[in-house]
């Protein structure tokens, strides 16, 4: 019997029986297929994806193995898109890697076809099916979020960022998730989740500089300033030394914008990013410096009715640094509406009476908010108080801060595992 | 929620006239800008900070040539009854024959003086090798300090310093200590290392025995100066505001008691909140006795105290033009001056539910639009709890929610926390991983 | 292509979910690699997500558009117009684009259920943002006529100075349900216990 016939009986026969062998089989397979690689697209059809999902991915992803023409792209596409539409997710996360390498390959035939809207369902698909829990961070992840912006479905995107991750295989899928994510939330808008997904990039542990992180910290300064109207170039002590070495250096015309817009003198500003505009543009970050610059008047506007009661629009105006007094309601206005400022304007008079946030903390609904903040975090107190005794009982934690610490007080000894020896 | 203009209704009964009614109070007229008394001035000082003084005037009287060449005149008179040939050269040279031929290059003093001192200076330097060689302790205690008087009067500052600083080693009672650590404060105080005259001063008071009133008050004086040099003004205040009367006209080589009432009055009026100015400054019957040498200050501490904010602002801009004059206080003025005023804006305002700024603009001598802008600053930086009504030229007291504060920040750390420990998790995880070091190498 | 879902959608007037639906109809067409474009009824896509306020979204919907279509659909582009303006907060010149284009029998009831909800929110701002405004300007926020906007906010209890032409602004009392639940405080109660101990 020709052996890859004879595979192709085994991946029948054993899908429903027994994984772990069928696994086995495949694995030792890899020679055969590389070599038989222009067969497998029409044995293929003796399977089903969904059956024998685990000896299907094999075969697909070594026939697609190589590059690919556009031509072939165009074949393989629809195959990948109803292999992973119908492929049984127990079967291919015993194989986590060849599902990955699948996908990945994928998505580059659809960016090579230049549709990379075709692979936005399927490669959320895909990453359903291989995450074992939605705080889990699959390679697929940052995949899934490139296909996102490059097919310009922000809002697509956006749905996989509210889940919380905990769990992650590659530091580099974390960072690029991360990256991805805060330029997806900038596109959308969510300044605030955006500074959040920035922060872990740049307060992640790393050893070596990386581009990413420097980006990210150019992002993150600006969207900083957009998000509070300031930035602190202090970072968290817990931040690595990496990251608090080099990182400013890396992006020295970003935090004068950050000392310039601190100023709160908009000409300043304007002149700054001016003659830096081409240092923003090369980084594609012109647009948010743009954003930034307009955050100035608002952040000068916000300052004001923390001072005033009533001001009259030409002062506003004036301090402000606005082509009169209709440019000054314009702002006030919308300010009003994306509810950065509680104020009524008295057009008879020409005045702006600031008001105090009308909330009182009395409405149901806060209450419920405060009621689900509260769950949240105690599910978050209790999840870290698990991690604390579980890294406190890791061995290897143990001995290596035993290794570290050789001369501990015999006191401290006795809470630590008596099979703990240097 | 009520019309625009309706708030202010009610409220205006609140406004009462703080300090801006001076019509039937008792009070001395205030000279206007009076121009600086040199002579008087002068008068006050002995020695070396008398000179000093008169050039440091001379030096910043800008435009008024007929101050500065008198100021340059009695420098010159001073000087030649000194040994600093120096000097004498440099205010020759200031003077430029201005003075006439009288105040001209004295070549014959010059050089009787230096060949004194030659002589004079190898005389010093025989004994001093002779104790030295006879080991006679109190005997190179005196050649040495004898040498450091020797430096100072002919303006070797440095050299007299190390002189001073070298009699430590031979003093062998408290009253030697003193006498040295005396010597390097003046020295120090010349030279402008307040860094020295604070460590002599301290080294001064460490000493077993109990100092005189008279040494004791001069060693308030000079930590005073050496905070006040090092913008310490709240200490520089305490200093001053401690000098024992018995200082006198002791210190006037330093420090005049003239001096000690302004330096110590301004430092407190800026730095003092109002229960420190009335405790230690106006019942302080000890800095009485300073204050009444020079009214305009006493005055104007107590106008501040009864909130007669114009009046105090008045005698304070008359002082000015002096006060720049002033060799130690030249540099702080405004910045004293800055605080003062924003003192009594704060406390003009503060007992008020509302001012009205027409009125408030009138007691402090300025414009509405002026006083808006020194109120925003103010109300910017958290010093005054208060919302203006720019339209209807009124100041609210703003009375901060404390429920809503609460909740706010309740749900702020709660946002917080929630961020942070999300964050922790994930990079613990990231480390307990090992990925860190070995995989970001390949990223 | 099915494009039922959107067409019922549109009959049910449910417009608050067309943006949702377009988006998940397109990402499920385009990964079946059908070639979606030229026929993709943009227009609806956009409205939907201008509908519910989702500028952003529209946006890079319009971004993404194959330039020919741009050239050619003029419904298409006349949607992304009234989007353009709500980006700008050209507050008057959304109504204008509103009413610059004959719409299509199929968008005609959403474009026309927006310009009612535009209308409202509008009104809704000027209630938050005035004390008094003038009638120019009320007319050009609510998109009437003078006299239209005028007998418009009468209604609701505004006043008009007919000297000065301007209308003081009524704010209408916002009720906001503040009755608790008993479970919440029982909630509340077991949280502090647990803090306690």
């Amino acid at each position: 019997m020709d052996p890859l016939e004879q595979l192709v009986a085994q991946i029948v026969g054993l899908s429903d029986t027994d994984i772990p062998r069928l696994l086995g089989i495949l694995k030792a397979s890899d020679d055969l297929l590389r070599a038989d690689w222009t067969r497998l697209s029409s044995v293929l059809s003796q399977l089903d994806p969904f059956k024998h999902s685990l000896g299907f991915l094999y075969i697909l992803e070594a026939s697609t193995a190589g590059p690919t023409t556009k031509e072939q792209a165009e074949t393989v596409v629809p195959i990948i898109t109803s292999f992973i539409d119908a492929c049984a997710a127990e079967q291919i996360r015993s194989i986590p890697d060849k599902f990955i390498s699948l996908c990945k390959r994928f998505k580059d035939q659809v960016v090579l076809l230049e549709t990379p809207i075709r692979g936005v369902a399927p490669m959320l698909a895909a990453l359903k099916k291989l995450q074992t829990s939605t705080e889990h961070l699959t390679p697929l992840h940052p995949e899934f979020l490139m296909l996102c912006l490059l097919a310009k479905c922000y809002k697509t995107g956006l749905s996989i960022l509210e889940d919380d991750i905990f769990e992650v295989d590659q530091p580099k899928d974390l960072f690029l998730y991360c990256y991805y994510g805060g330029m997806i939330c900038i596109g959308q808008k969510h300044f605030q989740k955006a500074l959040e997904l920035l922060h872990i990039v740049v307060t992640a542990p790393m050893s070596t500089m990386n581009a990413i992180a420097v980006e990210a910290y150019k992002k993150y300064i600006l969207v900083s300033l957009i998000r509070h109207g300031q930035f602190s170039t202090s970072l968290p002590k817990y931040a690595s030394s990496t990251a608090q070495r080099n990182l400013k250096s890396f992006c020295q015309p970003y935090i004068e914008l950050a000392n310039t817009y601190g100023t709160g003198k908009i000409e300043g500003l304007e002149t700054y990013v001016q003659s830096n505009a081409e240092t923003f543009e090369s980084d594609n970050n012109f647009g948010l410096v743009k954003q930034v610059v307009s955050s100035n008047y608002k952040r000068n506007i916000q300052r004001l009715t923390q001072t005033y009661l009533t001001l009259s629009l030409q002062d506003i105006a004036n301090t402000v640094k606005l082509n009169g007094p209709k440019e000054a309601e314009m702002h006030v206005l919308q300010m009003i509406q994306d509810g950065e400022i509680y104020a009524t304007i008295n057009q008879k008079d020409g005045m702006v009476r600031f008001l105090e946030d009308p909330e009182q903390y009395k409405t149901c609904e806060m209450i419920e908010h405060i009621d689900s903040s509260i769950q949240r975090i105690m599910a978050l107190s209790k999840k870290l108080t698990v991690m604390d005794e579980r890294i406190s009982c890791d061995q290897a934690y143990l001995s290596k801060v035993g290794r570290e610490r050789p001369r501990y007080d015999m006191d401290d000894f006795d809470t630590v595992p008596t099979k703990f020896t240097i | 929620m009520e019309g625009d203009d309706e708030t202010s209704g009610p409220m205006i009964d609140e406004i009462y006239a703080n300090g801006g009614d001076d019509g039937n109070r008792n009070r001395r007229p205030i000279s206007s800008g009076d121009q600086l008394d040199i002579e008087a001035y002068a008068s006050l000082y002995t020695g070396r900070t008398k000179i000093a003084r008169l050039l440091f005037i001379a030096d910043h009287c800008e435009k008024n040539s007929t101050m500065e060449l008198e100021a340059l005149r009695m420098a010159y008179d001073e000087i030649k009854k000194g040994e600093n040939t120096q000097l004498l050269r440099e205010v020759v040279q200031k003077i430029d024959g201005r003075l006439g031929p009288n105040y001209g290059m004295d070549a014959a003093w010059c050089s009787t003086v230096d060949r004194r001192a030659e002589q004079r200076k190898e005389k010093l330097e025989n004994e001093l090798n002779a104790y030295k060689t006879n080991l006679i302790k109190e005997s190179i205690r005196m050649g040495y300090n004898d040498f450091g008087d020797f430096y100072y009067a002919h303006g070797q500052l440095g050299d007299a310093f190390k002189n001073y600083v070298r009699t430590r080693d031979y003093c062998t009672t408290s009253k030697h200590i003193i006498h040295m650590c005396m010597s390097a404060i003046l020295v120090s105080i010349e030279m402008g290392q307040f860094t020295h005259v604070t460590s002599y001063v301290s080294k001064a008071e460490q000493t077993p025995e109990a100092l005189d009133q008279i040494t004791g008050a001069k060693l308030r004086c000079a930590a005073g100066l050496a905070n006040l040099e090092a913008k310490k003004y709240k200490l520089a205040a305490r200093k001053f505001l401690e000098t024992a009367p018995e200082l006198g006209s002791n210190y006037n080589d330093v420090i005049a008691p003239q001096d000690v009432a302004t330096y110590g009055g301004l430092c407190a009026l800026a730095t003092f909140d109002r229960a420190e100015l009335k405790n230690k400054v106006i019942d302080n019957h000890v800095f009485r006795n300073f204050l009444e040498l020079v009214p305009e200050v006493r005055e104007l501490i107590n106008d501040f105290y009864s909130s007669h904010y114009a009046s105090c602002l008045e005698y304070l801009g008359n002082l000015k033009t002096n006060l720049l004059l002033d060799i130690h206080l030249h540099d702080h003025v405004e910045t004293l001056y800055d605080q003062i005023r924003h003192k009594a804006l704060i406390q003009y305002t503060h007992p008020f539910v509302s001012v009205d700024l027409r009125m408030m603009a009138n007691a402090f001598k300025t414009t509405i639009a002026g006083l808006e802008k020194e109120l925003e600053a103010l109300i910017t930086d958290n010093q005054i709890q208060a919302r203006i009504d720019s339209h209807n030229k009124i100041l609210y007291a703003r009375h901060a929610d404390q429920r809503n504060a609460t909740f706010q920040r309740v749900l702020e750390s709660g946002r917080e926390f929630d961020r942070d420990v999300r964050s922790m998790l994930l990079r613990s995880n990231l480390i307990k991983h090992d990925y860190n070091l070995k995989t970001s190498r390949k990223l | 292509m099915n494009y039922s879902t959107i067409s019922s959608a549109l009959a049910s007037q449910s417009y608050d979910k067309i943006a949702d639906i377009c988006d998940n109809l397109m990402l499920q067409v385009a990964a079946e690699g059908v070639s979606y474009q030229d026929e993709w009824p943009y227009a609806i896509h956009l409205l939907g997500h201008i509908y519910v306020d989702d500028i952003n979204s529209a946006r890079f919907i319009w971004k993404s558009i194959p330039s020919s279509i741009k050239e050619n659909k003029l419904e298409v582009v006349a949607a992304w117009k009234i989007g353009q303006k709500l980006w700008t907060r050209d507050y008057g010149g959304v109504h204008e684009a509103i009413r610059g284009f004959d719409w299509s029998q199929e968008l005609n009831g959403l474009v026309a259920a927006y310009s009612e909800l535009y209308t409202k929110k509008m009104f809704q701002l000027l209630l938050s943002a005035y004390s008094t405004i003038s009638i120019q300007d009320t007319a050009v926020f609510l998109g009437m006529t003078e006299d239209d906007a005028t007998s418009y906010v009468l209604q609701q209890g505004w006043a008009v100075d007919p000297a000065s032409r301007m209308l003081t602004v009524k704010k209408q009392p916002i009720v906001t349900e503040q009755k608790v639940d008993p479970g919440k405080l029982q909630r509340l109660t077991e949280y502090v216990f647990h803090l306690e101990h």
